[in-house]
């Protein structure tokens, strides 16, 4: 099966959140809680040896996702083509009905939810309308330091390796999120 | 694919390529989305490399753009100045009411009693302050500025070095460096050119090490750069001349380099070595000023000076400073003396512009060199022309301008700094400033944020007879105009704009929708303005098309304006990375530096004739009032440094929402200034000094050096009732005052902080 995903060279991140806004003007969220791709900061030691990198996730798309398991609805699913992990709003009862149960799940915080009484998840779905044109995601063509890319995982781990680990980022071997890094190491 | 042209897809949608051009070192493509006339989306460059990648500023534009806060309509003030109450008017009556207070001053006090407050909010060739300034010429002139916050010291510092603003190389050039210092530069955040992070990074990943010198622990600091040294605010002179102590007393400068190229070593070297005060200016002489250990200075000092080429780029913020046309100057000699400047992989600092067709054609169309004398009558017309100013046309210069050089800013002595604007308002010709001034046109500007000392600002202004201003929000300066003009955004109107630092490219910004509400762009205001004016004929009554192409027409290297304007960008392709000043290395005879003496002058002698002790003919470093050392420091301990953040252009983008969340704002103050003080990250603080008090929560991080607190520049000044800024504007806290080469002292303040609130508590109410 062919399955999309995620590479992030964790060396070039600025931080400058180009991607988070371009991803937000695209799919028309408002600035508040919902944030498909999020930037997160990790900082260490001690003035003025120091240490700062960010680690920018959006879904990963795991190739064994827990919340499309738990999801009471089947409001969640993986897409056979692509590995795309998709939800229907129209079949998703909501935070406050469910319990936030696909969050619960996810190590990472992708599913998102709006201030809004029983809010329904949305995430990142790989920018699923410019996929289908042929075009690159939104935030992998807004990125000024060209870390992010998405591609098959043969095509990436072939440009890239195949490394699953960085600073910050919590790895589950038994869900295989589909992403690979260029990590920042500490020195 | 959607292609680039502005052809309708399947949806109808026109993608219509424009960029954006606001006040950053940025100048980007962007591509709006455009469905039933309203921008529905943002692109960037997605085209052939070099793309110009937009940063969240460009992506966010469509929350600008349709905000709420858009000022709709004319307006006009019904409360008292400052208070924000405005009523709605027409255009007719606006701008009757402007134009007969702008004749009415005109015939009463003269030409001088107006004064143009203009700013860079918008960097498009046509759109922004330049129709306004031919408009204000073409009644007779106007009182006007001299110095530019962000870059003074820099220019100033370039200009007596070299002679020429021209100093920087290329940014692809860096991937022939040894060693690149940034210093007090921080691109990552402030861009510089797209593209230089993403050079700075391929760099880096050449095993090209980076030294990053700053009082902050920036993302350029963090990302880009290999080693982080801290640096106390203010003293970074101290250490660059520390560090040609050291090259000079361990025999590491490039002597023939120093005798070919250079005038004025023995002098500088005189100093350096303490013969000159008896004061030799030693890595531990320094270390006491800056903080930075003696064994670091002395470090870096040899592995600069070993390791050519190497590229020291010293960034406009430590030149944002008291005396920072010092810094500036220190930079430029330590590139002068190991033989740095020129070369591929090296770097004239300076003031950083490298390709420009600005500078390399007058309007003539002929190339010029070498110095020209701009107070020689002969270079002059004899009778003015539409364009001059007449209250300045045949001013002396100033004494303290480097008048005879040829790039600086225009040396009229009736040009007041830009930063004593302020007394220049409140004390007139009675305190012997060249006017007294009445009324105050402003443009493109959030005047009394973006300057030294807001409370002083808002007397100012208070005091004025009629202050109008073109703007697109309502912000701490339109609140003090009489008359706002609603102006319309670049999505709004077509324009060129330029690269700030002149890499080689120019994007040409379709228009994308029409503009909305009452808006107007600025020429149509100044078009109809001039007009009730009485201006008869105009520049700016052409069509707007027709004043654009002559205004690109200079621009040799626009081949195809056609091709440009479908595109929406011209790049302009350079066979090899610019480097400044490798003619004049490569060919001396035949180039000389275009300085008086036609080399780089370590001691420059148009600075010697001014004969001040405070603008020395060689680079020194000083103490001043608001110093770690100055007797003020024991009431106020801490330095306060103004940065520019990743999330606005100076104060533009303040109020968009997704930019807001990116970095809420805060003072950034290290752990240990704060458990003294027992404040705790997200407690509100207040920061504050004799000029003014701003309260906003407080960052307590190990980012910052220890005695320094950083709130960024560019947030709106709110004050409550007891004259607190509830908005956190920086410049509450800053001076209206200037150094003697011009440099603003932005980052020169003492402040203490305490906390106003725990975090909690405010919870709580």
């Amino acid at each position: 099966m062919t399955q999309i995903g995620f590479y992030f060279d964790q060396t070039r991140c600025t931080g400058c959140f180009t991607c988070a806004v371009a991803c937000k003007d695209w799919h028309d969220i408002p600035a508040g809680p919902i944030n498909w791709i999020r930037v997160n900061s990790i900082e260490k030691g001690e003035f003025p040896k120091l240490f700062l990198t960010y680690l920018t996730i959006a879904c990963n798309h795991c190739a064994d996702p827990p919340c499309v398991k738990v999801c009471p609805t089947s409001a969640i699913t993986k897409r056979e083509k692509d590995g795309i992990v998709v939800v229907d709003s129209e079949k998703c009862i909501g935070k406050d009905d469910c319990g936030f149960k696909c969050l619960k799940v996810c190590p990472w915080d992708s599913p998102q939810f709006s201030n809004e009484v029983n809010s329904k998840m949305e995430k990142c779905d790989l920018c699923l309308d410019r996929l289908e044109k042929g075009q690159q995601t939104i935030c992998v063509e807004a990125c000024p330091m060209y870390a992010l890319d998405v591609g098959t995982m043969e095509q990436l781990q072939e440009k890239y390796g195949d490394i699953v680990e960085a600073e910050g980022f919590l790895n589950n071997d038994k869900i295989k999120p589909s992403i690979i890094f260029k990590p920042k190491r500490t020195k | 694919m959607i292609n680039n042209k502005a052809d309708m897809d399947e949806n109808s949608e026109k993608i219509i390529n424009t960029g954006c051009c606001h006040d950053c070192g940025g100048r980007c493509v962007l591509k709006a989305h455009v469905k039933n006339g309203k921008i529905t989306r943002i692109e960037t460059d997605n085209e052939k490399e070099p793309q110009l990648r937009a940063c969240s500023r460009g992506r966010a534009y469509r929350q600008r753009v349709y905000s709420e806060e858009r000022l709709k309509y004319p307006l006009r003030r019904v409360g008292e100045r400052g208070e924000g109450k405005f009523e709605r008017i027409s255009w007719e009556e606006a701008l009757n009411h402007v134009a007969s207070k702008i004749l009415d001053i005109k015939k009463k006090y003269g030409n001088s009693a107006i004064l143009f407050v203009p700013g860079g909010g918008n960097q498009g060739m046509l759109h922004g302050v330049t129709p306004v300034g031919l408009m204000l010429n073409q009644i007779g002139g106007y009182t006007r500025h001299w110095g530019i916050p962000s870059y003074e010291g820099a220019l100033f510092a370039s200009m007596a070095t070299y002679g020429t603003m021209m100093t920087g190389n290329a940014r692809d050039d860096l991937l022939n460096s040894n060693l690149i210092i940034m210093w007090g530069w921080n691109p990552a955040n402030t861009v510089w050119d797209p593209g230089t992070s993403l050079w700075l990074a391929k760099a880096r990943e050449k095993g090209i090490k980076i030294i990053a010198v700053d009082p902050i622990f920036t993302d350029s600091a963090a990302v880009l750069a290999d080693d982080w040294i801290p640096i106390r605010p203010g003293t970074d002179t101290a250490m660059l001349i520390a560090m040609a102590n050291v090259i000079i007393t361990e025999n590491l400068q490039d002597q023939l380099f120093i005798d070919k190229y250079t005038v004025g070593y023995d002098a500088y070297k005189d100093y350096v070595l303490g013969r000159e005060d008896g004061q030799p200016k030693t890595p531990r002489w320094a270390e006491e000023i800056t903080t930075v250990p003696e064994k670091t200075i002395i470090d870096l000092a040899r592995e600069y000076a070993t390791s050519k080429p190497a590229a020291l780029i010293a960034g406009w913020g430590p030149a944002r400073a008291a005396f920072g046309e010092q810094y500036s100057r220190a930079a430029n000699v330590l590139c002068a003396i190991t033989g740095n400047i020129g070369i591929n992989g090296g770097y004239a600092s300076g003031f950083m512009r490298a390709y420009s067709s600005r500078e390399s054609v007058g309007s003539t169309g002929k190339k010029k060199e070498g110095p020209i004398k701009q107070n020689d009558k002969t270079l002059k017309p004899k009778k003015p022309r539409p364009q001059d100013n007449l209250v300045d046309f045949n001013a002396p210069p100033r004494k303290d301008a480097l008048f005879k050089l040829r790039g600086g800013t225009n040396p009229a002595s009736t040009r007041v700094h830009f930063n004593d604007y302020y007394n220049l308002i409140l004390q007139g010709t009675k305190g012997g400033y060249p006017a007294d001034i009445k009324m105050a046109y402003i443009c493109g500007t959030n005047r009394l944020n973006q300057y030294g000392n807001v409370n002083k600002g808002v007397k100012a202004l208070k005091s004025l007879e009629f202050i109008v201003t073109h703007e697109q929000f309502m912000n701490p300066t339109a609140k003090f105009a009489d008359i706002i003009l609603p102006a319309n955004t670049f999505m709004e109107r077509d324009d060129i704009a330029v690269p700030w630092l002149g890499s080689p490219y120019y994007i040409y910004l379709n228009k994308a929708i029409d503009s909305l509400y009452e808006t107007k762009s600025d020429l149509e205001i100044c078009r109809e303005l001039s007009k009730k004016l009485g201006i008869k004929t105009s520049l700016l009554y052409l069509p707007e098309d027709q004043i654009l192409r002559i205004f690109a027409s200079p621009r040799k290297d626009i081949k195809n304006y056609n091709k440009m304007k479908e595109e929406g960008y011209c790049k302009v392709k350079v066979e090899e990375p610019f480097v400044a000043f490798k003619k004049h290395i490569d060919d001396p005879e035949n180039t000389p530096f275009p300085t008086l003496s036609g080399k780089i002058e370590i001691y420059c002698e148009h600075i010697a004739e001014k004969n001040d002790p405070l603008m020395p003919a060689i680079p020194k470093y000083f103490s001043h009032d608001e110093h770690y050392d100055s007797p003020l420091a024991e009431k106020y301990p801490l330095q306060l440094i103004t940065p520019h953040n990743k999330r606005r252009t100076h104060s533009s983008l303040h109020n968009i929402p997704w930019l807001e969340e990116i970095e809420p704002h805060s003072a950034w103050i290290n752990p240990t200034d704060a458990s003294i003080r027992k404040i705790k990250n997200g407690d509100l603080v207040d920061v504050y000094n004799d000029r003014g008090r701003v309260r906003i929560p407080a960052k307590v991080t190990k980012r910052i050096s220890p005695g320094v607190v950083c709130v960024y520049q560019g947030a709106w000044y709110k004050p409550n009732k007891d004259s607190v800024d509830l908005g956190g504007c920086a410049n509450v806290l800053t001076k209206d005052s200037y150094s003697p080469g011009g440099a603003f002292p932005l980052n020169s303040s003492l402040v203490e902080v305490e906390l106003y609130q725990k975090e909690q508590l405010e919870e709580n109410l």
